[in-house]
Formats: C-alpha cells, structure tokens, sequence
C-alpha cells in the first residue's frame, strides 16, 4: 500500500472495532430493555390469568 | 402531606381501553427504527469522513486532495449524540409526571415516572457505552474527569440513585412522593450536562449543537435521521413500558386486595366464633347464676323453717337437721 494512502486510513482500520462496539452496545441495550419488556409483560399475563383462577374458585365455593 | 394517593380511581383508568397514543406506539417504534436503521446506513455510504491531524504531503483520492487523515471514530457520533439526547428528553418527562403527582396525588403519575426513569436508564447507558467507545479511541483513556461525561456521570448516578430509592421504601405512598421530589431534583442535572461545554470553555467535549457547527448536509441529514429516529424510538419503548407497567401494578394491586379480602373474611369468620364463644360462656354463666340463686333461695328457706322450729321446742328434732346441710343439696 502507497504509505501516503496508509497514512491517510491509519486510524480508520484501529477505529473500527470501536465503532461497531458503539452501534452495537446502543441496539443490545435497547433490545435488552424490550426483552426485559416482553418478559415483565409475560409475567403480568400469567398473574392475571392466576388471579382469574382464584377468583372463579373463589366465586364457586361462595356458590356452594 | 394531607391528601393520601389515590390507587383506587387509577385502576379503572388504567383498565381503560388503548388510547390513541397506545396504538401509535408500533408504528411509531417501527417509523423510528427505520429512520435509525437509514440514518446508520447514510453515516457508512454517503456521509464523508471527518479530516484529523494533517498528513506529510497531500494525496489525492477518488478525484479529491486529502491532506489529513480521515477519522471513522466520528461515525459514533451519529447515533451517541441522539441517544444522549433523547435521554434527557425522557427524563423530562420523568421530571413532568413527578412534578403531576405532587400536584394530584395519583399513583399512575408515580407509575409514568418510574417508566419515564427506567428508559432513561437504558439511553444513558446506551450512551456511556457509545461515548466510552470513543472517549478510548479518541483520547486513549477510559475515562477523563471532563465537565460533560461528570455530569452525565452524575446523571446515570442520579437515575441508578431513584431506582435505589425506590426499592428502599416500602410505603407505597411515602414511596411515591420522595421518588416524584427525586426525579425532579435529578433532572436540574439533565440541562447542566447539556450545557456545560458551553458553561465551561476548558472542556475538551465536542459541542454538537452550535448555530455555526458546519455540518455539510450529507453530514446532517443522517444525523437529523438519527434524532428523530431516536426520539420516536424512545416514545414508543415508553409507552410501551407505560402499558406494561400499568398493567403489572394493576395486578399487585388486586392481589393486594385479594389479599386484604382474605384477611377480612378470615378476621370476620374469627369474631363470629369468638361472638360465639362469649354468647355460650355468657349463657353459661347465667345458667350457673339462676342455680345459684335457686340454691340460695332454698337455704334461705330451710333457715327460716329451722327458725320456726327453735321457737316450738315440741318439735326440737326438726331443729336438729342441720342448716349446712342444704348447700350440701346443691
């Protein structure tokens, strides 16, 4: 390579892993939060449908 | 404070039917990631590397004279400064919400929050982690005691600090109107770090935002992109949280009122057998009086025939019969 032209991208090679770190560490935190989103939603699902339970066990051994 | 909070009215609201604001999310999220995801490929393919230090003779490249090196370390900048700044606005809104709650007392301002403090968190971790990437290339080190990334450090300290706060408090009411004066309090930070390498000129932190910043149009555009992009990604993730969050409080809520419930009956079903128990005792209790006083009402008796029978000496038998002897009856 031209040494001129190997001046000129001496810092665009040694760059790059931080750049990708960069991009890479902003998507995996915010794809990290909807992850922790999802399973928060999940969980909320599953105790409302536990609820649910409970209350028409609830409701039949009032019926009884 | 003289008004408690109201979770009771929260509920039904929260139950509510998605609002409009609810159903932009997706597509707002799906708007966003697009703008983000254009503003990523504009930065790589169109817009030009940022010239450093000069070199020792000039090249030319693709028809253009380079004299300095070029800097793909810049290329962070896209999309660090936009989430850094969506960060801030986010926790506005955290500021906001507290600011509601202190005024209305309802704890869905508590919830909205909270949300609005959570994804502040992950921006400003996502911008650490960015701005840490290049503060290493840039200037060798990890970290520099700089105005801009203290403060910003204080920031994410501030925020790590309400969710400490939180978990720290279990008097959901207590809980609500420290963290509401927290997130307010945190926030004053938020404009500082903003504005701090305009405050103070030693810093060595870029300012982006400048009337005369010079960012060529092929520069800007993406970055714009990446702005709107991260803002509208911020408002979905928080209506989004929003929603969830609702949801899950509406649930612990009416475990706890399941719970209370339960409590109730099985306290009430306690008094009706202890009522039960003090209704028999008391009949008890009168059954042994009445005898009792049958039984005096009988000694009584015999001591005055006992009397009678002192005065005729004829009949001295009789008297012989022993007074005691009728306690002994009963």
């Amino acid at each position: 390579m031209d040494p001129i032209l190997a001046e000129v991208y001496s810092t665009v090679l040694p760059a790059a892993p931080y750049v990708i770190g960069a991009y890479v560490g902003i998507w995996a935190a915010l794809v990290a939060y909807v992850l922790i989103l999802m399973r928060r939603a999940k969980r909320t699902r599953d105790d409302l449908g536990a609820l649910k339970d409970a209350l028409a066990a609830r409701e039949e051994r009032l019926e009884q | 404070m003289a008004s408690s909070s109201r979770p009771a009215s929260d509920a039904a609201r929260r139950g509510a039917p998605e609002s409009v604001l609810d159903r932009l999310a997706p597509i707002m999220l799906l708007i966003g990631a697009v703008l983000v995801l254009a503003d990523v490929v504009w930065t790589f393919t169109l817009a030009p590397l940022v010239q450093g230090a000069q070199l020792s003779e000039p090249v030319t490249i693709g028809g253009m004279q380079v004299a300095t090196k070029l800097l793909l370390s810049q290329k962070i900048f896209y999309l660090h400064v936009p989430v850094a700044v969506a960060s801030f606005a986010v926790m506005l809104f955290a500021a906001i919400w507290g600011v509601r709650f202190l005024m209305t007392k309802d704890r869905v301002f508590d919830m909205r929050s909270k949300t609005a403090m959570e994804v502040t968190l992950i921006f400003i971790i996502a911008t650490m982690i960015s701005g840490d990437l290049w503060t290493r290339f840039e200037w060798g080190v990890w970290w520099v005691w700089e105005p801009r990334l203290t403060t910003y450090f204080i920031l994410m300290l501030l925020t790590i600090g309400y969710f400490i706060l939180r978990n720290a408090i279990d008097d959901p009411e207590r809980r609500a109107r420290f963290c509401a004066v927290f997130s307010v309090v945190a926030f004053i930070d938020a404009p500082i770090s903003f504005l701090i390498t305009r405050m103070v000129p030693s810093s060595i932190h870029p300012v982006v935002f400048r009337t005369d910043s010079g960012l060529p149009p092929m520069m800007l555009i993406p970055f714009l992109l990446g702005l709107f992009g991260m803002f509208m990604v911020a408002f979905a993730l928080t209506r989004l949280a929003l929603r969830i969050n609702a949801q899950a409080l509406e649930v612990e809520e009416l475990k706890e009122q399941l719970e209370e419930q339960d409590a109730w009956r099985s306290r009430a079903a306690a008094d009706e057998a202890l009522e039960r128990l003090r209704m028999r005792g008391a009949a008890v209790a009168g059954a042994d009086a009445s005898d009792g006083a049958t039984a005096r009402a009988a000694g009584g008796h015999a001591e005055d025939e006992a009397a009678a029978s002192a005065q005729q000496p004829t009949s001295g038998a009789a008297a012989t019969t022993s007074p005691s002897s009728s306690p002994k009856e009963d």
